[in-house]
């Protein structure tokens, strides 16, 4: 793969990821990864923990060197930078704020660095707290005193000051609140619609990735096993770790003896015939009804997940299924049998 | 409502008693002395400052910027040594920190005069341990800095680099290891990243350091006797020679006062700056 070659809609690639590796010991924590990023994207790359995605998102800011492989940006190699020389910014995942230090220092810091005059420091400081709709008035408040939120906000604006051309974020959003993290989201993507820089996301949750991405790369083991929308992963995902990596899902084996929970025949005679060796259907594509295929299932739980309802169910044989429903559907109780059927076309089919 | 049963006074009560015995006490009578005529022995005397005004006219104020000078040198030379010593040990020797941190703490345990006296004998010219091997083994010759300022100077930095360099290591392990990602990223280069970040957060410890060293130093008397072989007279020195040999002590005393003064005109400002719960939190 040339690092010039074009992979989306014919923005040009601002970094190339060519068979980048890096190993800790025997460990491969990054193993022989490929990948061209467009100018202007929001990728995110997700993976649970020690599938190597941090250490990714450090090779490409400078803060590993890597083992084999190269990195390019614009075409130019950078494999060999030093963080501070690459044009790029890191949003860590502990913020890394300077605590001896006030909000505007804090921001100022990377034009500190570069000699900018003062006065020319704050003015941009001042706008950048906008940017992150954090009042003027923080300027001079230690970070030591800020939130939760407010310390993010302070490390998004830190990272914008150094006018990067890609900004790195390492799980900024996974120590804080569910309310404030989805708060945090969407600003984060319309700061990302705004400013139209590049985003290289790292974060452990499909959930957030599915939120805010342009494009998902899912990596297992040092390497990526899919790229892809948000819509191409969640309708199509390629192997049972994507698919089970989305949160609750049924996946159901062809073969009895495989791995994996129920086989088809167990709920059902299916319709087509398999295209592949597992079949996932997605909680509420199990729905209450005869349909195509259908299955004589009962409940043996309910959860009341707010706006929906989701039941586990087993089949006569044994085999367990999940299903979620909208509303509260009182009819399904713990121990009554239901019919509950899905379409083929509900099936993502998968070869491992 | 106050209590008449408030337990606070008498739990602070022995601390109390005994700061003003043993603490307040001495510096008292210690003034008191500095007041009194000259070679005289007890406190009954008419009150003057005729000690104070010697102190300055009699030659005393090289002494005192002496001690000054070498406890500054000290300072510096150990922070200078110390700093990447911690660095190594904090971040890279992992088990081996331990071991090598004990190793430079050992010495502590032994009196620093025998310690003294070892160096002497390691400095003496012709058959000393470092002459004598160079001339045995390399044929090479060379003299001797023992019995002068530089002696003393070395000495001062070998007996006091642990008391610089385990506070300071205290400070480094304060430093969290992305605050310097963080800088390197935004784009300070090794000697800015060292400026903004690991100086300013390693500060309490250096501080610290700084200050054993200083005044350890100031009051250090031995490694002038001992390798300097008097070749300068640091104020210790002439502050007991006054009580001992000259008899003399208010003269002492006034001397003693002075460098109590200078001391506290240089820690306290220091110590204000300090805020030791920086250093307890973690």
């Amino acid at each position: 793969m040339t690092p010039a070659e074009d992979v989306s809609n014919g923005r040009p690639v601002i970094l190339s990821l060519a068979g980048l590796s890096k190993s800790f010991g025997s460990l491969k924590a990054v193993d022989d990864i490929s990948l061209d990023i467009p100018e202007g994207e929001f990728l995110t790359i997700v993976g649970p923990s020690g599938s190597g995605k941090s250490t990714l998102v450090r090779l490409l800011a400078g803060l590993e060197t890597p083992s084999g492989g190269d990195l390019f940006l614009r075409e130019a190699r950078i494999t060999d930078h030093p963080a501070n020389k690459r044009p790029t910014a890191m949003v860590f995942q502990s913020l890394a704020l300077f605590d001896h230090r006030t909000v505007g220092q804090n921001i100022e810091f990377a034009m500190k660095m570069k000699g900018v005059p003062a006065a020319q420091r704050r003015q941009r400081a001042l706008e950048l707290l906008s940017l992150v709709r954090l009042p003027e008035a923080y300027y001079t408040r230690p970070v030591t005193q800020c939130s939760g939120g407010e310390r993010q906000r302070v490390a998004l604006a830190r990272a914008f000051a150094s006018e990067p051309e890609i900004l790195f974020f390492d799980e900024p959003l996974s120590a804080i609140d569910y309310r404030l993290r989805k708060t945090l989201e969407v600003e984060l993507k319309e700061l990302h619609q705004r400013t139209r820089r590049t985003f290289v996301y790292i974060t452990h949750s499909l959930e957030e990735a599915m939120v805010m991405s342009d494009r998902i790369a899912i990596m297992q083991d040092g390497r990526i096993v899919q790229t892809g929308t948000p819509a191409e992963i969640y309708g199509a995902p390629a192997n049972r770790f994507v698919a089970s990596f989305m949160g609750e899902v049924n996946i159901l084996t062809v073969e009895r003896g495989a791995a994996g929970g129920a086989t088809f025949a167990e709920i059902g005679q299916p319709a087509e015939a398999p295209r592949g060796a597992y079949a996932m259907i997605r909680p509420e594509a199990l729905a209450l009804g005869d349909g195509p295929v259908t299955a004589q299932l009962e409940v043996t739980q309910r959860l009341l997940l707010g706006s929906r309802t989701q039941v586990h169910l087993v089949a006569p044989s044994g085999a367990t299924l999940i299903s979620e429903l909208p509303g509260s559907a009182p009819e399904l109780q713990i121990g009554t049998r239901h019919a509950f059927s899905f379409a083929p076309a509900d099936i993502a089919w998968m070869e491992t | 409502m106050r209590t008449r049963t408030s337990p606070g006074p008498w739990f602070a009560a022995p601390v109390a008693v005994f700061m003003l015995l043993c603490f307040a006490a001495p510096i008292l009578i210690v003034t008191w002395y500095s007041l009194m005529p000259s070679r005289t022995f007890d406190l009954t005397g008419a009150l003057t400052t005729e000690n104070y005004r010697a102190a300055f006219t009699e030659g005393y104020t090289r002494p005192l910027l002496w001690s000054l000078l070498g406890a500054a040198t000290t300072t510096v030379i150990t922070a200078l040594l110390a700093w990447p010593t911690a660095v190594i040990l904090h971040r890279y020797a992992g088990k081996w920190a331990s071991v090598t941190s004990a190793l430079i703490a050992l010495p502590i345990f032994i009196s620093e005069s025998v310690r003294l006296f070892g160096m002497s004998v390691f400095l003496m010219p012709r058959g000393g341990i470092l002459a004598g091997s160079l001339n045995a083994v390399f044929g090479i010759q060379i003299g001797s800095i023992l019995n002068t300022w530089a002696a003393a100077q070395l000495g001062m930095i070998y007996i006091h680099l642990p008391f610089m360099l385990f506070p300071l290591l205290l400070g480094v392990s304060l430093i969290p290891a992305d605050r310097i990602e963080a800088a390197r990223d935004l784009g300070a280069s090794r000697w800015q990243t060292f400026r903004e970040v690991e100086l300013p957060l390693a500060a309490p410890g250096l501080l610290i350091g700084a200050l054993l060293t200083f005044v350890l130093c100031l009051g250090a008397n031995a490694e002038a006797a001992i390798l300097g072989g008097r070749a300068v007279t640091v104020i210790t020195a002439a502050i007991e020679q006054r009580f001992n040999y000259a008899q003399d002590w208010p003269m002492g005393a006034a001397l003693t006062v002075l460098v109590i003064l200078v001391t506290a005109l240089i820690v306290l400002p220091v110590l204000s700056r300090l805020d030791l719960n920086k250093l307890t939190r973690r």
